[in-house]
């Protein structure tokens, strides 16, 4: 079935239109955008269980963008009412222009930006799920988390925990200038089945899940995952610590991921490049990884937690190559950083909700596959890890330097996993070394849209990564 | 329509329910360099409703959702009935909520925040940091809030606070002819604190310089770790973690009231405190996200936990009448000075790319950005490399500097010495 576009937004869009007219009074540039997401999560574990109508992106509200004299400025709210434009009109001029009045009183000079394009353009977009979180049956749903809660404390007497849980947003948002009217909706879906292992006072967890756009039968596939995370945290009760240094490794699809998000993820988000952020800037056109790196993102990339039709500025998805065959080829850009530095946005603005600034964001962000197997890979490396299971990771776009925190890492002796498990690990390195570094890749390739992504140490959005197996070189700690 | 919406709970024939509602007026300045990027001001409210179902003789289940202000009154009654259908589904075991306590009864909210006025201490006070050719602010960005928080719950509690709340990002740099880095600071706070702000920066100016100069950190090994910045948090979030409600009825912390929580320690034995205020937090309040009271009582005392503090549903299962979700933290000081504790070999971390103490199995790690390795007689900026190790090892030999120094919500020794560290080399 189609998502159906949100009734309440509907209902407001003339309001709102009325509402830029009366700001064109006083801006040269106005757009809108409302939110009205929604969506429930359930969380299930052995010692609480919870039901919540509220995910990271369920919202509603309306943040208006409004430009005059080469200045933007914005207003949030939550109480607009459609029958009353001109009082949205009086709260938002009377809030402005109390902050330009300090602005001018502290001497505040402006960074000078143009006056957005407003192209005509119309798009009603009303993705597919089978299922709605609107009328999802819970109560089937809760029997199967709660199933799965229990079948994993049977899996291993060292069980102490089992978390099941599962999310569904359906997400309906509203892009109006004076010629633009951009109205779409989508649901997306995310599971975990997590399991906590003890022994001697130490604990241990593993996890697996499933995500996706589309609706709650996505979380059918949650129970396939239980009995591999059951045992992955077991296994890291006896995991042993790795000797230091540089390693030949594989990194798993999940792991890949990780480091295409942090490596050319951050690394190219173009408002970096405005505030000379980000090395990429110097290095479009430049070799910064092996033949066998290439990389892609946006929204049109995959079919996964953030694919979306347009973004938050009103920019219709896009798909960048940003990495081709190891040259960098271009960045992502939200629409007022390609103001700033010429160049066209690639549908990557993004705000964290309503209330919140837009930045260039990631959506999907992906390694392209190649032609190898994994038993090749592993049988091609001497002494080295295969790279298991992702914990955090973390960029330095002005230094290319790159954390990732993972999991575990099977030990591979001339061309033979040992058996013998690390963890955790610590993998650093300089990001065109590692990118460098890789020399063969697998056939398959998965998307992984589990996780959020931060800018700096706030503003979180869903994004999603992946990659097939590479194989590389990288310091391991 | 709160009122409406608390007659609909009230109507509803519910076993308990709470509402919270919050309305925030805020003011945001983003700068590139010192000019203004873009200016922001939002309203917002919400509504959040936590309905609790009984289900047979011995549990509760429990259903929340937050309902949009322009929501109407039948729309209300239409979320509040979906929610007690929802609340059977997952039921837990029984548990009341928080009741009213002699704190409910004397509290005023008196508290008014400025918004304009604490803006505009902002933006002066970033105007005018000590900025040289070489060491200078990138960007910016600066949030100040105004938030008036209203509890109601099925119990009769019901009160409404008002506070400021802060936030400055900033990216400093600092560059020589051949090369330029940035480090990344996030400051939260109540309202401004000029002079704290220009300090901390003006300390964050310096290590950018010695960035610059640093040489690969060595492979050390084994060897003593000093945090003396604010990363130490992450290492008492730790036992903050361990000793929650939560974790104990889940198992995952095997911490028990009145037995040392490492056996034959040496250096100093950690105290920790929950505070209900601290000069300008950001968490200065004086009830928790479910109303009950917050006082400041001693959790942890010389590594022997003495109370555990939480939230109220696992806190009701431990028996925890006087439980509440800590806002401020603070770790006593240690035995020895500073200058004490700086004594001998050592590495002291200043910048990580992201630090991490892991509550669930105490692994601890991340990437060395900046560092000085005091050998004893020498101090070397070292950048690169890892360092790592397990909390549960570590506790054994902690060292706690007798000065302290305050961070937002957090107060904790100016130096943390942990021995034993694995720190992997960039050479």
């Amino acid at each position: 079935m189609k998502a159906p576009f949100s009734p309440y937004l509907a209902g407001i869009h003339d309001g709102l239109k009325r509402l830029i007219e009366l700001l064109e009074r006083d801006y040269d540039y106005v757009s809108a955008l409302a939110t009205d997401s929604v969506g429930f999560a359930l969380r299930i574990s052995q010692h609480a269980k919870a039901v919540k109508n509220e995910t990271m992106t369920t919202e509603r509200g309306v943040v208006l963008r409004v430009w005059r004299d080469g200045l933007y400025s914005e207003y949030a709210l939550t109480g607009f009412d459609p029958a009353d434009p001109e009082g949205a009109y009086a709260e938002i001029r009377s809030a402005l222009d109390a902050q330009l009045a300090l602005l001018r009183e502290t001497r505040t000079a402006v960074y000078e930006t143009p006056k957005l394009p407003d192209e005509p353009l119309t798009l009603f977009v009303e993705k597919e799920a089978e299922q709605l979180p609107e009328t999802t049956d819970l109560r089937a749903l809760v029997d199967q988390l709660t199933a799965l809660s229990d079948q994993g404390m049977t899996l291993d007497p060292r069980m102490i925990e089992c978390f099941a849980s599962a999310q569904s947003t359906h997400i309906s948002k509203l892009f109006l200038t004076r010629n633009r009217d951009l109205a779409q909706s989508y649901v997306y879906s995310e599971g975990v089945v997590a399991a906590v292992v003890m022994e001697d006072g130490r604990n241990q967890m593993d996890y697996g899940n499933v995500s996706g756009l589309g609706g709650p039968e996505l979380f059918a596939g949650l129970d396939a995952k239980l009995e591999r995370a059951a045992a992955n945290a077991v296994e890291l009760l006896s995991a042993g610590r790795i000797e230091p240094g540089e390693y030949e490794i594989i990194a798993c699809p999940e792991v890949s991921g990780l480091i295409a998000h942090e490596a050319f993820g951050h690394g190219v988000e173009m408002d970096m490049f405005v505030k000379n952020r980000a090395l990429g800037k110097d290095y479009i056109g430049k070799r910064v990884g092996s033949e066998k790196c290439t990389m892609h993102e946006g929204a049109l990339c995959a079919e996964n937690v953030t694919s979306y039709a347009f973004d938050d500025e009103g920019v219709p998805a896009g798909d960048v190559t940003e990495i081709d065959a190891g040259i960098l080829k271009t960045g992502i850009c939200d629409s007022l950083a390609a103001l700033r530095l010429g160049v066209q946005p690639t549908g990557n603005g993004k705000r964290e909700n309503f209330a919140h600034k837009v930045y260039t964001r990631m959506t999907n962000t992906l390694f392209d596959s190649g032609d190898d197997t994994l038993e090749e890979m592993i049988a091609s490396i001497r002494r080295g890890y295969l790279l298991e299971g992702v914990e955090s990771g973390m960029e330095d776009p002005k230094h290319w330097g790159i954390q990732c925190i993972v999991k575990k890492g099977r030990e591979i002796v001339d061309g033979r996993l040992t058996g013998k498990v690390v963890a955790p690990i610590i993998m650093t390195g300089y990001v065109p070394e590692l990118l460098g570094s890789i020399s063969m890749r697998s056939k398959d390739r998965e998307v992984f849209g589990g996780g959020g992504c931060g800018k700096g140490n706030k503003e979180w959005v869903k994004v999603s990564d992946g990659g097939p197996y590479l194989k590389m070189k990288a310091r391991l700690g | 329509m709160t009122e409406q919406v608390i007659q609909i709970l009230k109507d509803a024939g519910l076993y308990a329910w709470e509402l919270t509602e919050e309305r925030e007026t805020g003011w945001e300045f983003y700068f590139i360099r010192h000019e203004l990027d873009q200016n922001r001001a939002k309203a917002l409210q919400s509504l959040k409703i936590s309905v609790y179902q009984r289900i047979g003789e011995d549990a509760v289940g429990t259903a929340a959702a937050l309902l949009p202000p322009t929501a109407t009154a039948a729309e209300a009654k239409r979320l509040v009935d979906s929610l007690a259908y929802q609340a059977t589904l997952a039921p837990n075991r029984a548990f009341t909520l928080n009741a009213p306590k002699r704190e409910h009864a004397t509290h005023r909210d008196t508290v008014t925040v400025d918004v304009p006025a604490v803006s505009r201490d902002f933006l002066r006070g970033m105007k005018s940091l000590p900025e040289t050719e070489t060491e200078f602010i990138n960007s910016y960005e600066i949030f100040v809030s105004a938030v008036t928080r209203r509890y109601v719950n099925s119990e009769g509690i019901d009160f409404t606070e008002t506070y400021p709340k802060s936030m400055a990002e900033v990216i400093v740099n600092a560059r020589n002819e051949g090369h330029e880095i940035e480090l990344y600071r996030m400051y939260k706070s109540g309202t401004c604190d000029a002079g704290g702000l220009r300090e901390r920066l003006a300390k964050t100016m310096a290590y950018g310089r010695d960035r610059l100069r640093a040489v690969p950190t060595p492979m050390l090994g084994q060897t003593d770790v000093a945090f003396s910045g604010e990363d130490a948090i992450a290492v008492y979030r730790f036992f903050a973690a361990r000793l929650s409600p939560e974790m104990i009825a889940r198992r995952m912390s095997d911490w028990e009231l009145g037995k040392p929580i490492v056996e034959a320690a040496e250096g100093d034995a950690v105290t920790l405190t929950a505070l209900r205020e601290l000069p300008n937090s950001s968490r200065n309040h004086a009830f928790d996200q479910e109303g009950a009271p917050i006082r400041d009582v001693v959790m942890l005392r010389g590594n022997v936990p003495e109370r555990f503090l939480g939230g109220r549903m696992f806190s009701a299962y431990l028996g925890l009448e006087d439980s509440f979700q800590p806002g401020n933290l603070a770790v006593s000081g240690g035995q020895q000075s500073e200058a004490a504790l700086r004594q001998g070999r050592y590495l002291e971390p200043v910048e990580f790319s992201d630090f991490q103490v892991d509550p669930m199995t105490g692994d601890i790690f991340g990437e060395i950005r900046l560092a000085y390795w005091h050998d004893g007689e020498t101090v070397t900026p070292v950048t690169g490399g890892s360092l790592s190790g397990n909390m549960h090892e570590l506790l054994r030999a902690i060292y706690l500097s007798s000065e302290t120094v305050q961070y937002d919500n957090w107060r904790i020794p100016s130096v943390t010495k942990l021995r034993g560290v694995t720190v992997t080399g960039a050479e």
